[in-house]
């Protein structure tokens, strides 16, 4: 008896102790470990308490990242990096919903030093260290660039972005000269070309949306009716016009407006058989396949496609969204891309800054913009990002369109994936396209509320 | 002597009450207390009162979401049981195969509902999927239609899916109830001349009364919880269709609604108390 009274007593306590161990503080945990589904990408892969001796003493970096795209030049880089020096040790933790898991680090006060993923909610609430003093970097950018980096609201910058990125139309090079087929720049002579492929050559999807991905759909606005905001008033203007609401600018409700005018013309092409049957349901690879296999004439997407295009030796071109309004022009996004913010309440700020130096070697960054096959915006850099007729058709594309930017303005509250769900709402038939402009207006509203 | 046990019983249970306090007690008086804010996630949280819960009521698209939450649970819950009580007489015979039989049926059950969802998902895609040749290899193409890009056909795939996933779950319960009723019972019924009907109903459902309760509470809980199935296989879609309640809480919380989606999931966990509580009652009921 009472040797099972010890036994239980011991067993309790063991349990106990048990519980509490999970308490303690690891100073590295690998990244693994935390939400499950991510990469630790780099550095050791299971680091206790004690740690090695000499490593004890570096000062730890996490780099946060959502490009999948990168990872392994920026293990690369990162691996050149910790092997340069005995002070610093940067770890790259990859997450595929990286926009979302940010939240959650941030509200759990697990914040990363440096960071890929940026909001405006986390400008406006001073999260990201102020970058705009960093002016022998700043020289190296296109100004461009550093206007697409500088916060509206307050003039300074948050992030440095180091390549460019674009995004159109892309369409099979084969089939159109087959067709003997240009691509127009309005939205009239854009319905007929569909028309003319799909006449001629019935068994090709003349344009093929990958509908089932919300972000795609959320692409379309963000392109095209928001491309229009921003091709007319000018990119700063609709971005200040999105940040402060301004109805009359922005008329998303309206009969004649943006988002109606797009409703209408999505639900034309839909109903005339110019996009695929199963728009709702059909997913990016899809797309892919039925593009280079010649199933699909068109698809729209961004530069992030051009690879797994040319894998499969396809022929492609690419083209800026037609002008789908009256007074409308036609539009291409050429936006930054691969940003970097430092955490405002790191500890390490100077380390931070100095692998961003490093990243920043010209280099560096010749071997990144070729790994991700996008443009460096570093004057410097001279870098072979893709085959050099692609390089041409892109800057082709971009001369021939008025550029836009991404809108980073959006509310807080509704983002570019609920605007995509609202798209595929609308092609599930649930909206006529003024109901379709109403409820977006409503859902923006919201979205402001929850802003403030 | 008494008062002594007491002690031991009293210290023997803190670890259990220690982890219970710990990812039960506190996470709820703190999930409360949050869902009575406008916290976003990112800035200070504002008390609010019951602001959120007001809100929940007047949003459409969450009444939507009840409404198919409810209905995959009307759906799942009963074909679960129904199913699974089936398969269990089934294999509780004997037959060649049995073993194998048995495994097949319970296998899905393991495969996590996630690779579950993308599989059926594969398996369904219009014009491209193993259902749609299938069908076009014996010349009945035009029998396939876009079945997730449609709200009801949609939710019958999902509800289908997640019946063939835990069927097996729930026939292995049945199955260890229908084990343990002592064999003379039936014999006893059958020389007293009772048909195969009479033994189901008097003797066999009876004394499944433990099996039945277990299968029900946790189907309800199971059906009115559910998300990463309907995450996989339609995302919620086509728009919020297919939406359920767990998918709601994880948008708004993404949606800088932080405090709002924790006064939803307060919300969700008396959806699903109120079923629970009636079956448990009903069940008990039943099986005195």
């Amino acid at each position: 008896m009472k040797k099972q009274k010890v036994l239980a007593l011991t067993m309790g306590i063991v349990l106990a102790f048990g519980s509490l161990s999970g308490c303690g503080s690891v100073n590295s945990v690998p990244a693994t470990d935390q939400t499950g589904g991510n990469q630790q990408a780099s550095g050791p892969d299971v680091e206790t308490e004690v740690g090695k001796a000499d490593s004890s003493e570096k000062v730890k970096l996490t780099l946060f990242t959502g490009k999948i795209e990168t990872i392994d030049v920026m293990n690369e880089i990162i691996d050149d990096f910790n092997a340069s020096q005995d002070r610093i040790e940067v770890t790259q933790e990859y997450q595929k919903d990286a926009s979302n898991i940010i939240k959650i680090k941030f509200a759990s006060d697990e914040v990363p030093d440096i960071m890929t993923t940026y909001e405006q909610g986390f400008v406006d609430e001073g999260k990201y260290l102020d970058l705009s003093e960093y002016d022998e970097l700043w020289s190296r950018l296109s100004p461009s660039i550093k206007e697409a980096c500088t916060d509206i609201k307050t003039g300074n910058q948050y992030r440095i972005c180091t390549n460019m990125t674009m995004a159109g139309f892309f369409y099979n090079k084969e089939i159109f000269d087959e067709l003997g087929l240009e691509m127009p720049d309005n939205w009239d002579d854009f319905e007929v070309l569909l028309e003319t492929i799909k006449t001629e050559k019935p068994d090709v999807t003349p344009w093929f949306i990958f509908g089932s991905e919300a972000w795609h759909l959320g692409h379309l606005i963000e392109f095209i009716p928001h491309g229009y905001l921003k091709s007319t008033l000018g990119t700063v203007e609709a971005k200040r016009a999105m940040l402060d609401n301004d109805k009359e600018k922005l008329r998303f409700g309206e009969a004649d407006g943006p988002m109606a005018v797009f409703g209408q013309k999505m639900l034309d092409l839909q109903s005339k058989g110019l996009v695929n049957q199963d728009v709702l349901t059909a997913t990016s690879d899809n797309c892919v396949q039925d593009f280079v296999s010649g199933k699909a004439a068109m698809l729209s997407n961004g530069m992030w496609v051009i690879s797994s295009i040319l894998e499969a030796n396809q022929q492609m071109q690419d083209a800026p969204y037609p002008a789908y309004m009256p007074d409308s022009e036609p539009v291409v996004l050429s936006a930054e891309d691969s940003g970097y913010s430092i955490s405002a309440t790191t500890e390490h700020k100077e380390e931070a800054i100095e692998f961003l130096n490093f990243l920043f070697l010209a280099e560096n960054q010749q071997k990144y913009s070729e790994a991700a096959k996008a443009p460096s915006a570093f004057t410097d850099v001279d870098a072979k990002w893709a085959p050099d007729t692609i390089v041409a058709e892109v800057n082709s594309a971009l001369e021939k369109a008025v550029n836009i930017g991404f809108t980073n303005e959006k509310p807080a509250g509704f983002s570019g994936d609920d605007a995509g769900r609202m798209v595929q709402e609308l092609l599930a038939g649930q909206y006529t396209a003024e109901e379709f402009a109403k409820a977006y207006e409503k859902s923006w509203d919201d979205g402001m509320v929850v802003s403030e | 002597m008494t008062k002594k046990k007491i002690g031991l019983h009293t210290f023997m249970a803190f670890p259990a009450f220690f982890l219970f306090s710990v990812f039960f007690l506190y996470p709820l008086c703190k999930g409360i207390g949050m869902s009575m804010t406008d916290w976003d996630g990112i800035r200070t949280a504002k008390f609010i009162g019951i602001q959120n819960f007001i809100c929940f009521f007047s949003d459409k698209r969450a009444m939507t979401d009840i409404k198919t939450t409810v209905l995959f649970a009307l759906g799942s819950a009963p074909l679960l049981n129904i199913i699974g009580l089936g398969y269990a007489l089934l294999m509780n015979g004997k037959f060649r195969g049995k073993s194998m039989a048995r495994m097949f049926i319970y296998m899905p059950a393991i495969i996590s509902p996630l690779i579950m969802g993308y599989i059926w998902y594969l398996l369904l895609q219009p014009g491209r999927g193993f259902v749609y040749h299938a069908l076009d290899r014996i010349g009945r193409a035009e029998l396939f239609g876009n079945w997730l890009g449609n709200y009801w056909t949609a939710m019958l795939v999902l509800i289908l899916v997640n019946v063939w996933q835990y069927a097996g779950m729930t026939m292995v319960i049945y199955l260890a109830g229908l084990q343990s009723i002592p064999a003379d019972l039936y014999e006893s019924a059958q020389i007293d001349g009772a048909t195969g009907r009479q033994s189901f109903c008097y003797i066999t459902l009876p004394l499944l009364g433990p099996s039945i309760r277990i299968n029900v509470v946790t189907n309800i809980i199971g059906s009115l919880s559910v998300f990463d199935i309907v995450m996989s296989l339609t995302g919620g879609g086509p728009g919020y269709n297919t939406e359920t309640l767990s998918i709601y809480i994880m948008r708004m919380c993404y949606g800088s609604k932080t405090g709002y989606s924790t006064a939803v999931a307060i919300i969700m966990f008396f959806i699903i108390l109120v079923p629970v509580v009636i079956a448990l009652r009903l069940t008990k009921e039943k099986s005195e």
